[in-house]
């Protein structure tokens, strides 16, 4: 390559040799972790004027983000002093550290981030800011990295979709069940698993077909999983989806039933609606910032990897409500379902548990307990669809 | 002034050209070719006499440039303004708290510049190419596997060598991946005739795709939960910080690539030729050009710059490829090539702005609480005006 100056060739060099020294200059990159800013001697979250929510989706999904926002304004009502800032759109990635760091500049000293994804973020910005609460929606936080300052906290999901399950199982006429999820997390396969079991729990032959998209929320991908599941003559559909008007549209215009998830959307299928599960996050969202801005939140059950479900408390995941073609028998039937799985004894996941390879995970007699679900790697038999291996 | 003079003539064709491109296009490049062939570099006599009206025409155009963006840009914030009024917010305490939160903070400047690099990265990926009139739609195809390739070493060699030979080796890696992505559809276009355009944008599928893949077998964290990610980079791979900044050497990388773009267009035979066949790839072939050779080497040079895209952001920001590890940088840096008419010194400039209105959404959704769509629709606004109001007009180009 020929330069056509010998200035032009000074000139590059003098650049070059500038950023060279500009790069050397850098700090070594064992400083990496942001220092923490000085935190005073105050617990983390007291006193705080303001609450931080973000959400990965819009907050009119017609499902979990609407969910958590409407959680978020029920704060509002609980400390009217209290200023609560919403983020909606937060990608699941290094762009939700970035917003939050941005709530925390407003006085936010209580973030909830609300999202499977936003957890990396949502550890990296506690680390930072010691003074600030930072509770994560759903995940959980490996065992002994929980901080002063984080926790999760969710509900047992898969308790009311079993439930859902029976109504489905009631339902088929094909046997065929489908499932739309986005990602083979632990949540996820435990609620396709809890659906597939309530549905065989009074229909031995009903059978769950899955489908993923690969993402919390893309419209165009959900209309095709669900075009495919009903061309494979699935007859009752759910999902695991954040927003969740596309998959109900669809599987109403296909003349097969619905069963909600997040929200209900029973005036999208008014004629193939079942029921479902959906959100009511006001209590625990109160009682998280209650106790944040007590001071107390070091040490309580918020700071740890907290689930709250049919049997320790009020699950936040409750069911909706019935659709028109449900029968009494089936109403009767998950009533009962509900009462087993609430006694000490009993889960939806009571042994024996045999996995898709006819292999027994959960022996006959053993209540697994809801930490030990919140690991489930497996689809149980029953289940038709492979997991991604890792 | 007198060094560029000798690259002032094919310049100026090079900009007017996409306007008359089925016209006059044939007179254009022999006209651009007529200095190469007599004139060595630096002989004076040769090009004064044409030169002289040519720079003055330049720097008028240049105010006349500067003019039409602040207008451009004026018209752009009045319509966002009537928007905001419409959504019932006061425009004045929007803007104010815009500006406060965004440029008068440290922590948002410096996410404008850690945003900004693959941004630029990304840019250049389209500026090299349109040089010689290729269109790359491939950015974020590119960027995805940089960031994969530099993934592999992160996760393979990542805590087995010492932090600088990984970060060397993620660099290469990285730059090779993307340029061998890029070159595909360059091959395509060299051997089959498919528009490089739409062959890149397929491959930004394609791209994803495998990313999924890896991530979701393969490469996915064995101590992870569940969500479809790598294990983290090691501590040492990590690009470092800039000083006690929360802003990664990745910028850095950026405006040396700039400035090495920047001179290799402007001063080497190399970029002398890509603008020829920019200008009338037939005329360039008749003048006995390389032409499928240096197409070829357009698009590996600007796949190579958004594969070290990928790498910086995935080696300085994320350490873990995720599902959306570029959050659509590519399809962002192509409007910043765009915005900034594939100028690769103001395509600096369109990746700050463009970082920087991103970073400015934030406080849109937190001072004012405006819908999150609310900075999709400010640069969407102001990409359209900066194109719509600044391009040249056919009759325009009559002038010059």
């Amino acid at each position: 390559m020929r330069f056509r100056s010998r200035r032009v060739v000074v000139a590059f060099t003098a650049v070059a040799s500038a950023l060279a020294i500009a790069a050397a200059g850098c700090s070594s990159a064992a400083s990496h972790d942001s220092a923490a800013t000085a935190s005073g001697s105050s617990a983390p979250g007291k006193d705080s004027k303001a609450v931080g929510f973000i959400f990965v989706g819009p907050k009119d999904d017609y499902g979990y983000n609407q969910a958590a926002y409407q959680g978020s304004q029920e704060i509002k009502k609980a400390f009217p002093d209290l200023q609560v800032i919403t983020a909606e759109n937060v990608p699941e990635d290094d762009n939700a550290a970035r917003v939050m760091e941005g709530m925390i500049q407003k006085g936010a000293k209580i973030i909830f981030a609300t999202s499977y994804g936003h957890l990396d973020a949502a550890l990296k910005v506690a680390a930072a800011h010691p003074d600030v609460v930072v509770v994560q929606q759903g995940n959980v936080i490996a065992d002994g990295k929980v901080t002063a300052n984080t926790g999760t906290y969710f509900g047992t999901v898969y308790e009311p979709v079993y439930l859902a399950g029976i109504a489905a199982g009631k339902a088929t006429k094909s046997n065929k069940l489908g499932y739309v999820y986005a990602f083979p997390i632990p949540q996820t396969i435990a609620n396709i698993d809890a659906f597939e079991l309530g549905a065989k729990s009074v229909n031995p032959d009903a059978k769950t077909y899955t489908v993923n998209t690969s993402n919390w929320c893309d419209p165009a991908k959900q209309a095709q999983a669900t075009q495919s599941l009903l061309s494979q003559g699935v007859d009752v559909i759910s999902q695991h989806q954040d927003c969740t008007g596309t998959v109900i549209k669809a599987t109403e215009a296909g003349g097969a039933f619905t069963v909600g998830y997040h929200a209900d959307a029973s005036s999208l299928a008014p004629k193939g609606w079942l029921t479902g599960s959906e959100w009511a996050w006001g209590p625990l969202y109160t009682d998280i910032v209650k106790t944040a801005l007590g001071g107390t939140f070091t040490g309580s059950k918020y700071n740890a990897n907290y689930r709250v479900g049919y049997k320790n408390g009020e699950n936040p995941f409750v069911q909706s409500k019935f659709g028109p073609s449900v029968t009494q028998e089936t109403k009767d039937a998950i009533t009962k379902a509900k009462t087993d799985i609430s006694a000490a004894d009993g889960s939806p996941f009571k042994g024996p548990i045999t996995d898709q390879e006819g292999k027994v995970r959960i022996p006959a007699g053993t209540v697994p307990d809801y930490a030990t679900l919140d690991t489930i790697d497996y689809f149980v038999d029953g289940v038709v669809g492979e997991l991604p291996k890792s | 002034m007198a060094e560029p003079r000798a690259a002032g003539g094919p310049q100026i064709v090079a900009q007017f050209k996409p306007e008359d491109a089925t016209g006059g296009g044939g007179a254009v490049a022999t006209a651009t070719l007529a200095p190469e062939v007599p004139v060595a570099p630096g002989t004076p006599g040769a090009s004064a006499v044409p030169a002289a009206p040519a720079v003055e025409s330049r720097l008028t155009g240049i105010g006349r440039g500067v003019a039409r963006w602040a207008a451009a840009l004026a018209g752009a914030i009045a319509i966002f303004t009537v928007l905001l009024l419409l959504k019932g917010a006061n425009p004045a305490s929007v803007y104010s708290n815009v500006w406060t939160s965004t440029f008068t903070n440290q922590p948002s400047i410096e996410q404008i510049f850690v945003k900004a690099a693959p941004l630029l990265l990304g840019a250049l990926a389209v500026v090299v190419p349109a040089r010689a009139g290729l269109v790359n739609v491939g950015g974020e195809g590119q960027i995805v596997i940089g960031a994969v390739a530099a993934g592999g070493i992160g996760i393979s060699l990542g805590d087995r060598l010492g932090g600088g030979l990984v970060m060397i080796l993620m660099v290469v890696a990285s730059m090779a991946a993307g340029a061998a992505w890029a070159g595909l559809a360059a091959v395509l276009r060299l051997t089959v005739g498919i528009n490089e355009a739409v062959s890149t944008l397929l491959m930004n599928y394609i791209a994803l795709d495998l990313l999924l893949y890896l991530i979701y077998s393969p490469w996915k964290d064995p101590h992870g939960t569940g969500q479809p990610t790598t294990a983290p980079l090691a501590d040492t791979a990590k690009l470092p910080y800039l000083g006690t900044t929360a802003v990664h050497v990745g910028i850095v990388f950026a405006l040396i690539a700039t400035a090495v773009v920047w001179l290799l267009l402007r001063y080497t035979t190399w970029g002398f030729r890509l603008r020829v066949i920019g200008g009338n790839p037939e005329a360039a072939r008749r003048a006995g050009l390389p032409v499928a050779l240096l197409l070829l080497s357009a698009m590996l040079v600007g796949g190579a710059l958004a594969g070290l895209g990928g790498m910086v952001h995935y080696a300085g920001v994320e350490y873990k490829l995720r599902t959306g590890i570029t959050t659509n940088f590519g399809y962002i840096a192509f409007l910043a090539s765009w915005l900034a008419r594939h100028n690769p010194v103001s395509v600096v400039l369109a990746a700050l702005a463009l970082a920087a209105i991103t970073v400015a959404g934030d406080s849109l959704q937190l001072d004012s609480a405006l819908p999150a769509a609310t900075v999709n629709i400010l640069m969407g606004l102001v990409l359209i005006a900066v194109l719509g109001w600044t391009t040249r007009k056919k009759s325009g180009g009559k002038a010059r």
